[in-house]
């Protein structure tokens, strides 16, 4: 594959500005469901464009104390970080080996964002923003444990292997033990994306949105794209690692955006039929009942292995 | 004689023999004692480039006396594996020096640390290139002793932490000279490059054990690791930079590896014992170091918990896991000794080391903090640093060894990887972000450049090493293995800064786009429209963690770990005063007691002269 046609790949189709602009899409979707769910009419399709648009047409206004340089710097740490997730689980299927990297590095990458809003709200200075980084941070310790328990059945049932291609090979949602991670890990995802009940780090009405009070203008809009980034991304990992991954051609197309549109809409589900709990909650959520479940899940796994029994 | 073979053994005895020079020169010649020293270890310096330049196998063997078929021969050379670990040895002992220039120049016992700091540099270098083991040991325990003077050289109260050091470090020579007893018994050889022996029984087995702890314990692997966190209290910073940081780790896991590689050959159970102690080690010590309120505690609990990723690695006893474990001392040996160089940094201009009154420390200290920054996310694992790839080598080598319980391990260092990160955060937090502190208000600018110098180095190892890793891998990891593993996985770093490049022009982009009408207007931070007192709205990063530390299984355990009943110092400690208080018993100084003891005794004697 020439230099060129990968630059077009990454940056246009399927890369980066494709998944910008269905991240967008989708969070019109999120907010749509949530409207209808709450009996509001919802914003029109192209809002989240609208928002982004004007948010750049605003002034930005710096905090006094703290560190600036780390302020601005710190969500475009968080924009570059998913971005380069969306882009290897977008070209996966368009190259014959692994692109850019493996499981692992998804997982480092993914926790990226979390981090970028963390030392971002810790730069500037602001208490508020401090008491959501440091609620971030334990969120990311809580929901890490059971996260990482859930890769790691995936990757024994891909026989030790790591390369997305061969992860995204296979379904796993055919077995018990895959339907039980696949739902922990909808669990890790609905807080890493920080929505209800597990935006306990943002929380309007407590710490008025945490990380983000002192943001405004350009940066803010930064930190929006990412979430809408991450809004797209992080199902199509789940699909990618559970889910017999993308394909782009015919009908494989169609089959990929109705599993997205499932897990996205169970996640809007999710995030509208509950209220939001508190850290310690959380993390006793997390560490106690996910953890107890995915270890089954491992242990049915290994059953499942050890003695030939394929629905385990 | 050789040149090459010259230069070896002036970089292990010119440090001594300048040692000895500057217990001579009066401490008030400051300048002297420090260029001295600044010569000395940029010779080394460049000793050790040039064997690693011209990949020399220089050697040099000298018969000291013989008996049977004991043979003590002080017998040295060089090859791939220590080379490398020379010259960072030797760099990190000469950027130590001059870091020191400004940091030690106020301090009482600076004449002490320069000759103490010239001996560690001697003994490390002699550690590396002996392949005679008893030679080895002779220089090991030279190590073990510069580090009791130098962790004395912080003043009052260093002592405790010296003693514990030294009684800790003591015990595990003691072990290691053993286990070398051991060793004769069963090969009659102690030349590191001829024995190999198959662990099949007992006594084998036990000679392992011995060696590996006196290995563990340098490096400061769990449970022989208490002595770091101890000595931190009281320590110069740049002593823990150099000793338990860098140098430590690197003959530690030097003798580890000879262990596990060379002269043993491993059954899987062994290999077992070390991944457990290696698993136990990251996630128990970064819980610990999780819920530290001053810096060197903290880092000192990390110094720990990243020894667990080097035995994990050796213990998976696959080219690629050893390789990782490794490459992760290196690593580890930079970005540990960077941060302890920053926390000295903010020590020599605050006074201070408790968390609780730093803060905000990041506009008046630029250097340091994105130095520090640098190192944290390293430590923690983060793409495209140095960190990240050593365990991600790790991690698939123990996906290699394909079996189940090989990814409880993956999960727990994977996670432990996780812990390290929230522990950095709180670091970064508190000393460098939020607001200023009463204490940190007072600091005007940063530290000066020769402090700066070593910190920029080391950030930019850090980085050099993340970004192209195929680099120390090629030049480095694989020839001392001597293999060259095929990763599992893939990680293509050069494509990764490439793409984040463009992600971050585009970010930028955004970011300039709206300020093109508007400059951006800097206010004061806003709570919900209330006015409070600057005093007010600060929030310690100490307290980030409560919420975890007053959970119900953690609580309990900290409380057992704050009493400190899960150290083998104090374990060993009540063993004694037990055992001495019997003695203590027997002495009541009533005299008929001591008469009848003294009849009864030649009772004894007599009995057994007449049978």
């Amino acid at each position: 594959m020439d230099i060129l046609l990968t630059g077009v790949y990454v940056v246009f189709f399927p890369g980066f500005f494709t998944v910008v602009i269905i991240g967008l899409l989708s969070s019109w979707v999120d907010r749509k469901v949530t409207a209808r769910v709450q009996y509001r009419k919802g914003p029109p399709l192209l809002q989240p464009f609208y928002d982004v648009v004007k948010l750049l047409g605003k002034e930005t206004i710096l905090p006094k104390q703290g560190s600036r340089f780390m302020f601005i710097l710190a969500p475009l740490i968080g924009f570059v970080s998913i971005s380069i997730v969306a882009v290897i689980l977008m070209l996966r299927p368009l190259v014959a080996t692994s692109f850019v990297g493996d499981l692992i590095v998804v997982v480092y990458l993914l926790t990226l964002p979390s981090l970028a809003l963390i030392i971002g709200g810790a730069a500037s200075g602001n208490p508020l923003a401090a008491q959501g980084a440091s609620r971030e941070i334990k969120l990311i310790l809580a929901y890490e444990l059971p996260f990482l328990i859930a890769i790691a059945l995936i990757v024994y049932k891909a026989g030790f292997k790591i390369d997305l291609q061969t992860l995204s090979a296979t379904s796993e949602l055919g077995t018990v033990s895959g339907i039980i991670s696949f739902i922990i890990v909808l669990l890790c995802v609905q807080a890493k994306l920080g929505f209800v009940p597990f935006d306990i780090a943002e929380a309007e009405t407590e710490i008025m949105s945490g990380p983000y009070i002192e943001y405004s203008g350009p940066l803010l809009s930064v930190f929006k794209i990412t979430q809408s980034l991450m809004l797209f991304t992080l199902p199509v990992f789940m699909i990618t690692v559970f889910w017999g991954g993308i394909q782009f051609h015919g009908w494989e197309l169609l089959w990929f955006v109705i599993k997205y549109v499932v897990i996205l809409v169970l996640i809007i589900v999710i995030k509208n039929t509950n209220p939001r709990v508190r850290i310690d909650q959380a993390l006793k959520f997390f560490w106690g009942f996910c953890t107890v479940l995915a270890i089954i899940a491992f242990v049915l796994a290994v059953i499942g292995n050890t003695y030939g029994i394929a629905w385990l | 004689m050789k040149l090459d073979v010259l230069i070896l053994l002036l970089n292990i005895f010119l440090p001594f023999a300048v040692a000895v020079l500057l217990l001579l020169i009066p401490k008030k010649v400051r300048w002297l004692h420090e260029l001295l020293t600044l010569l000395t270890t940029l010779f080394c310096v460049a000793a050790a480039l040039r064997f690693l330049l011209f990949a020399s196998q220089a050697k040099f063997t000298m018969l000291l006396f013989s008996i049977g078929n004991f043979e003590l021969a002080f017998d040295i050379g060089l090859n791939s594996l220590n080379t490398f670990m020379l010259l960072f040895a030797t760099g990190f002992a000469f950027l130590i020096a001059m870091y020191s220039l400004k940091y030690m120049a106020a301090k009482e016992k600076r004449k002490q640390y320069y000759v103490f700091l010239l001996t560690t540099l001697g003994g490390a270098s002699g550690v590396l290139v002996s392949n005679h083991l008893l030679v080895l040991l002779i220089f090991w325990e030279v190590v073990s002793v510069s580090l009791y003077f130098l962790i004395t050289t912080g003043g009052k109260g260093s002592r405790a932490g010296a003693t514990k050091t030294m009684a800790m470090i003591g015990a595990a020579d003691g072990c290691l000279l053993l286990g070398i007893g051991f060793l004769w018994y069963l090969s009659q050889l102690l030349y590191l490059d001829a024995i190999t022996i198959t662990i099949n029984n007992w006594l084998s087995i036990l000679c392992f054990i011995l060696m590996m702890i006196g290995a563990i314990t340098k490096a400061g692997a769990m449970p022989f690791h208490s002595w770091i966190p101890k000595a931190s209290e009281k320590a110069p910073a740049s002593v823990m930079a150099l000793l338990p940081a860098s140098i430590d780790k690197l003959i530690g896991i030097y003798l580890l590896f000879i262990l596990c590689t060379k002269i043993f050959v491993l059954p899987q159970g062994l290999l077992l014992t070390l991944m457990i102690i290696g698993v136990i080690t990251i996630v128990a010590a970064v819980m610990m170091a999780l819920v530290q309120h001053k810096l060197p505690h903290l880092l000192s609990y990390h110094a720990i918990s990243q020894v667990g990723y080097m035995v994990l690695g050796i213990g998976t006893g696959v080219p690629l896991g050893i390789a990782g474990g490794l490459f992760h001392m290196l690593n580890h040996s930079i970005y540990k000794s960077c941060l302890f160089l920053c926390a000295g940094a903010v020590e020599h201009k605050t006074g201070t080391v408790e968390l609780e009154k730093l803060g905000g420390l990041s506009k008046t200290m630029p250097v340091t903090f994105i130095t520090c920054l640098i190192a944290a996310l390293s430590i923690s694992g983060v793409p495209l640093f140095n960190g990240f790839v050593s365990k991600w080598m790790i991690y698939q080598g123990m996906l290699s060894g394909q079996n189940a319980y090989l990814l409880i391990f993956l999960i727990a260092a994977m996670f432990g990887s996780a812990l390290t990160l929230a522990s950095f955060i709180k670091v970064i937090y508190s000393v460098f972000l939020g607001r200023t502190s009463t204490v940190t208000k007072k600091v005007k600018k940063d530290v000066g450049i020769t402090m700066q110098i070593p910190m920029l180095v080391l950030a930019l190892l850090c980085v050099l090493f993340g970004v192209w890793y195929s680099l120390p891998l090629n030049e480095f990891i694989y020839p001392a293995t001597q293999t060259t593993p095929v990763p599992i996985g893939s990680w293509d770093s050069i494509l990764a800064i490439i793409l984040s490049g463009g992600g971050l022009i585009i970010g930028l982009f955004i970011y300039m786009a709206g300020r093109i009408k508007k400059k951006a207007r800097v206010g004061e931070t806003f709570i919900g429209g209330e006015v409070l007192k600057a005093e007010d709205i600060r929030v310690p990063g100490t307290e980030f963690y409560n919420s975890i530390q007053s959970m119900k299984p953690f609580k309990g355990i900290y409380n057992i770990q704050n009493k400190g009943a899960l150290d083998p110092y104090n374990w060993f400690g009540r063993l004694g005063l037990a055992f001495s208080s019997i003695l203590k018993k027997i002495h009541n100084g009533i005299l008929p007691f001591y008469v009848f003891w003294t009849l009864l005794g030649m009772g004894v004697l007599i009995l057994l002269f007449i049978l």
